[in-house]
């Protein structure tokens, strides 16, 4: 089993996400409803991947991935984002800050786990 | 313009007016006959003296006895120099030309005398000339500005009075013509005006003059922006700006253009910390020829409009995202029933949902991309890529649209690899846009073909349907946003009403060419034509993958 950090301000995409990961049965997921909570949990905690959403409320998905990355057991981990302004230069700009993968939404809840999964192993 | 009476006085004083008229008599070989004695008591008074450089060298060495007589020479040597002066014949053939006259207009003597008044006219003259002749005719003379042609085509301003002549027996026998010229002044006055016009206008305004390296002129606002005050003499030397961002550019393009010759140039730069367009264009006529003058148009405003727009089309277009990805991702669970088995006719019901938020999404994306062509902020991600690799992929992704519309998609290509330098994404969209239409507007059972066709400088590709072809009333509108066109059935095919426009951008963007041939009944083949600029055009083994390799 994978473990998952989901980080999400909408509930309903959060509810969307787990149950597309559930479907698929290979991760363990923990999600969060803003970058602060996450941060927190993650204190204690090491995720084999991070989703973050990247348009919410308080910290955006980017900071919270500066922060993370400032934990030396977070340093390492495979970070997706998930956003709405999919824009080819913004993209772009994620890849550059160390993102393993970009994923448009809406997603597909059907092939979600599998993207995340070929992101992790790129 | 006015015109006098001209009267025939009597001779009996060495006035100027008859000493003129004298001039030009004994000038004229038409009536040079007998001494100035002679016909003084004839001639009519005529304004200006000019053409007695002959004759005053006679008649100061046969007359010239008192002070009166060096007076009048004198006056006469001046108005001389300073007139231009022409007589002419009734048919206003030139006569005598004086060397003001031959200064002002470039010819020689002996390519004027004998020739029409006429060849040195404007428009403007020939429709003076009746009304003159007639003035002349019945005795009057005439005053007015006309300009005059020059050998070189040019043509300069003068004010000129016209008065007829006579011969000994009172007899009207031509006209002579002293003229000032008023180029300048009319340049000066035209100047003044173009700089009270010039100086409400709300874009800085420079005349440039690039041998002198300073503006000549700068309007009210151009004065303003850099703290200046109006000089009498109003010349800014361009050293003084130097600290100015923006300027070096300006001083740059206009010496650029000046020794290319170039008469246009338009850039936008930073100019005093504010997105500025600039113009620059030659001054071609009158004293400001070969300096250029300099429109800066403030674009601050406009630029932050822009960006205010982008930035809601942008947010809309985000928050509308949010809730369909909830909508989108809860039906897709449902039909892949890990909410458990739904009766039939849910899923029915849900499938048209989840088609409709997928149009939903595309009409989103298509706004999207409108907004960026309209901003001109379009970016094309330009690498060199296998059209055929493209070709393929754009096949096997629109595998479900082939089932749904029950249509055979098939393709020329034999693999060979065409390479072009291009956007492979935005080419992708480009196809799928031109395969899921073919798709739709095809005949049930029937086959749409692509057919990639390598032109050597470029590469064609097609896309034909067997479908039922578009109207002629409607085939102007095809590339028009939301085109309402006979059926096109959007809402049921599930088209935007955007893509070709977007698609028209997007190839036109990228160099090429996009079209479409049809026949009503009988099918139609959208097409792109793309250069192969820069790419890479050796054959290379294909693979199932898309290849790109970094522009170099």
């Amino acid at each position: 089993m994978l473990k998952l950090i989901h980080v999400e301000d909408d509930a309903d995409i959060r509810e969307i996400a787990k149950m597309s990961l559930d479907l698929a049965g290979d991760f363990d997921v923990i999600q969060c409803e803003c970058g602060e909570d996450a941060l927190a949990r993650v204190q204690d905690y090491t995720p084999d991947v991070i989703l973050l959403d990247m348009m919410m409320p308080g910290m955006t998905g980017r900071q919270t991935l500066e922060e993370m990355r400032k934990l030396p057991h977070l340093a390492n981990v495979p970070a997706i984002f998930m956003t709405a302004r999919a824009q080819h230069a913004e993209i772009e700009e994620l890849r550059n800050v160390g993102a393993a993968d970009v994923i448009s939404k809406p997603f597909d809840p059907m092939s979600l786990a599998d993207q995340i999964k070929s992101a992790i192993r790129k | 313009m006015r015109s006098s009476e001209t009267k025939l006085n009597t001779f009996n004083s060495l006035s100027l007016g008859g000493a003129a008229a004298l001039g030009w008599y004994l000038a004229s070989s038409a009536v040079l006959s007998g001494s100035a004695a002679d016909v003084v008591p004839v001639l009519g008074t005529v304004a200006i003296a000019a053409l007695l450089p002959a004759y005053l060298g006679v008649r100061r060495a046969r007359f010239v006895t008192d002070k009166q007589s060096l007076a009048l020479g004198q006056r006469i040597d001046v108005l001389n120099e300073h007139a231009i002066v022409n007589v002419v014949d009734r048919s206003t053939n030139l006569i005598e030309v004086n060397d003001r006259f031959l200064e002002a207009t470039g010819y020689s003597k002996e390519e004027l005398i004998g020739t029409s008044m006429h060849k040195l006219y404007c428009d403007e003259n020939q429709k003076l000339a009746p009304t003159i002749h007639l003035l002349l005719s019945t005795g009057k003379s005439w005053s007015g500005e006309t300009p005059i042609r020059r050998k070189d085509g040019s043509v300069f301003f003068t004010h000129t009075t016209v008065r007829p002549i006579y011969d000994l027996k009172g007899n009207w026998i031509g006209s002579i013509s002293a003229r000032t010229d008023v180029t300048q002044t009319h340049e000066l006055l035209a100047a003044r005006d173009i700089a009270q016009v010039t100086d409400e206008m709300k874009e800085d305004i420079w005349i440039v003059d690039c041998e002198m390296m300073a503006a000549t002129y700068m309007n009210k606002v151009a004065l303003g922006r850099l703290g200046l005050r109006r000089a009498a003499e109003q010349l800014i030397p361009l050293s003084q700006l130097k600290g100015v961002d923006g300027v070096g550019s300006i001083v740059a393009t206009c010496r650029e253009m000046r020794s290319t010759g170039a008469d246009n140039a338009q850039f936008e730069t930073e100019y005093c910390g504010k997105p500025f367009h600039i113009g620059i264009t030659r001054l071609k006529v009158g004293t400001l020829k070969g300096r250029f003058m300099v429109v800066m148009a403030d674009m601050s405003k406009r630029v932050s409009e822009e960006q205010r727009k982008s930035d809601f089309i942008s947010t809309v277009s985000h928050e509308l995202r949010s809730p369909l990805t909830s909508i989108k991702g809860a039906m897709g669970l449902l039909l892949s029933r890990a909410a458990g088995e739904l009766p039939d006719k849910a899923v029915s019901m849900l499938e048209i949902a989840h088609r409709n938020a997928d149009r939903l999404v595309l009409i989103i994306n298509d706004i999207l991309d409108l907004e960026k062509i309209a901003a001109g902020r379009m970016e094309f991600d330009r690498r060199d890529v296998n059209l055929t690799d493209l070709v393929t992929e754009t096949k096997n992704a629109n595998v479900t649209m082939q089932k749904r519309f029950a249509v055979k998609v098939e393709s020329n290509s034999d693999d060979s690899p065409i390479w072009i330098n291009t956007d492979p994404n935005r080419i992708i969209q480009v196809l799928n846009n031109f395969l899921s239409n073919a798709c739709k507007f095809s005949k049930s059972g029937s086959a749409v073909r692509i057919v990639i066709e390598d032109q050597g400088d470029s590469v064609r590709v097609a896309v034909k349907d067997q479908g039922t072809g578009i109207p002629i009333k409607d085939q102007h509108k095809v590339f028009e946003r939301f085109a309402d066109m006979e059926n096109s059935n959007r809402s049921a095919k599930g088209g935007t009403g955007l893509g070709l426009s977007i698609c028209k951008a997007i190839v036109e963007g990228l160099g090429g060419n996009i079209g479409f041939e049809t026949t009503e009944g009988i099918g139609t083949t959208f097409y792109f034509v793309l250069p192969k600029t820069e790419a890479n055009m050796e054959s290379t083994p294909a693979d199932n993958v898309v290849k790109m390799r970094s522009a170099s």
